[in-house]
């Protein structure tokens, strides 16, 4: 009955989480955006390695866990086909006709590579999947970037940030692939994780200066990450799992010969959690600014 | 349209008749008054009615990856149903939050589990809304067609005017034509100094407002969701 309660419109008075894309079934629109770095990360970083594993994972991420859960989200998911019909416009689309061309030209190219290995043909699908990738891993950055209603949103760094967290999870599933013996040289992914983990540290953090200088509601934003509700997800998730543990490890595999292989895997184990909490901190903390102000705040 | 907010009396009829020209499922409102206290130690209400702006650069239409969300040759942005997706882009894209998602939750009914009542089913069959897309204020589009095909002028004549328009007692709405310089609408926005919310956005917003003061601060109170935290006492 709360359609005629005039109370529920007050919210309109005051800065506004958005909460379509995060609480509820929001949260698959999360692991969705999650998937879609890491998936692409992961391939950039397979392709690198020449790890048939590691591209095969990545490609398994993106058609099935986050193809799945946009699927799932969709209010009227037997129409998903009508998303490719605007791409001149929307970054969704163009997201969505990027995932569908990753899923095709990755099928295309693991046969190749498992079937037609060293051809000209398999470097042409890997190629092609590997650009595919790239956008699968940056997109949700633009679809985010693009809302100017949300201000802590509406930040060029956004794409920047979300592909190198990609990038940053792939090294971090193939350092797993690598201690299975996926044809990864371990050393060679612990140094990239090493120094993402540092590139991907700084940039939240100009990220967050930046947010803060942008408009009110840009710092109302970063103040609601640090302080607010998000505060333990972004302070535990983020800075201690996603950035000093795993900086913790990788730091201390360089001084030391050869580290544990359960210390590796909840490295990792940190990393992943990490980058799914600064997606969901993100999503969380989007705030419109107030409808209307009040006569008393001008 | 223009809303002059010296005139309006809150008396919630522009929701009541949107509601009853459009069949609006228990949970769902186009149009909306925003509700605030001012002044200090006599406070008063103040109360505005707001509603889709129909922007002339509208964030929803660009977003959409379907093409569901229109612009018209009139200025009327509007949704097709039958092509949303639910990707729920436009809702998240709005500066102005004036979208809505129709999950089944917002659509229990009037009397959940115990009678549907006339009014319902007679929505279900003249003005359906379907589950799993988003809807918002249309400026009664359909009223303008029919009344412009049969010679009506929107905002002179009741049968091609939005149902809010129509029915709001103290003349606070107004429609017409912005394009035209000597429409009442025109007139009212160029001698009151109408002006719109959030020009900021560069969305250029078809709804304009007369002597009120909002959509020029920014300052912070604090985050909130629609559920939580309500300011107002």
């Amino acid at each position: 009955m709360s359609g005629f309660n005039m109370e529920i419109h007050e919210w309109m008075l005051n800065y506004t989480r958005q909460t379509e894309w995060i609480d509820r079934r929001g949260l698959i629109l999360w692991i969705a955006f999650y998937t879609g770095g890491l998936g692409g990360g992961l391939y950039l970083v397979s392709v690198f390695f020449n790890s048939i594993w590691g591209m095969f994972i990545s490609w398994l991420i993106i058609a099935v866990l986050k193809g799945g859960a946009h699927l799932l989200y969709l209010g009227k998911p037997q129409r998903f086909w009508r998303i490719i019909t605007r791409p001149q416009s929307s970054w969704l689309a163009r997201g969505f006709i990027f995932v569908m061309l990753f899923v095709i030209f990755g099928a295309i190219q693991l046969m190749l590579s498992y079937w037609l290995p060293d051809t000209a043909g398999e470097m042409v699908f890997k190629v092609l999947t590997g650009i595919t990738a790239l956008v699968v891993a940056v997109y949700t950055g633009f679809v985010l970037n693009t809302v100017k209603a949300v201000p802590f949103w509406n930040s060029s760094l956004l794409p920047l940030l979300f592909v190198l967290c990609g990038i940053l999870g792939g090294f971090g599933i193939s350092v797993l692939i690598a201690l299975n013996d996926g044809n990864i040289d371990l050393a060679t992914a612990e140094a990239g994780s090493r120094w993402l983990l540092l590139a991907n540290a700084l940039l939240i953090a100009i990220y967050l200066w930046r947010a803060a200088k942008r408009e009110a509601t840009g710092k109302q934003s970063v103040m609601e990450q640090i302080r607010g509700s998000s505060a333990p997800i972004f302070w535990i998730g983020i800075v201690v799992m996603g950035i000093i543990i795993p900086l913790v490890i990788a730091f201390t595999s360089y001084a030391v010969a050869e580290m544990p292989p359960a210390v590796l895997v909840f490295g990792v184990a940190c990393e992943v959690i990490g980058g799914l909490a600064l997606r969901y901190c993100v999503l969380k903390a989007g705030a419109y600014s107030p409808l209307v102000a009040r006569p008393e705040q001008q | 349209m223009v809303v002059d907010l010296r005139k309006c009396v809150r008396c919630y009829a522009c929701i009541a008749a949107c509601r009853i020209e459009h069949f609006l499922p228990i949970g769902v409102s186009w149009p909306r008054l925003v509700a605030m206290e001012t002044g200090g130690e006599h406070p008063t209400v103040s109360t505005y009615s707001v509603r889709c702006n129909q922007c002339h650069d509208a964030p929803c239409v660009e977003v959409c990856p379907t093409g569901a969300t229109q612009l018209r040759d009139d200025g009327i942005v509007y949704v097709d149903q039958d092509k949303c997706v639910g990707c729920r882009y436009c809702v998240i894209a709005c500066p102005y939050q004036n979208r809505t998602f129709l999950s089944k939750d917002k659509d229990k009914g009037f009397f959940p589990g115990r009678v549907v009542t006339d009014f319902e089913k007679a929505g279900k069959e003249l003005y359906p809304h379907t589950h799993g897309t988003t809807e918002k204020c249309n400026f009664c589009m359909e009223r303008i067609d029919a009344g412009l095909a049969r010679g009506l002028k929107p905002g002179i004549d009741r049968d091609a005017t939005p149902a809010c328009v129509n029915t709001c007692p103290a003349q606070a709405l107004t429609f017409g034509d912005l394009d035209d310089p000597d429409s009442e609408v025109s007139r009212l926005i160029r001698e009151n100094q109408g002006f719109q919310l959030h020009p900021e956005y560069d969305t250029d917003p078809s709804v304009y407002f007369i002597d009120g003061k909002i959509g020029v601060s920014d300052e912070p109170s604090e985050t909130s969701t629609k559920e939580e935290e309500p300011v107002l006492a």
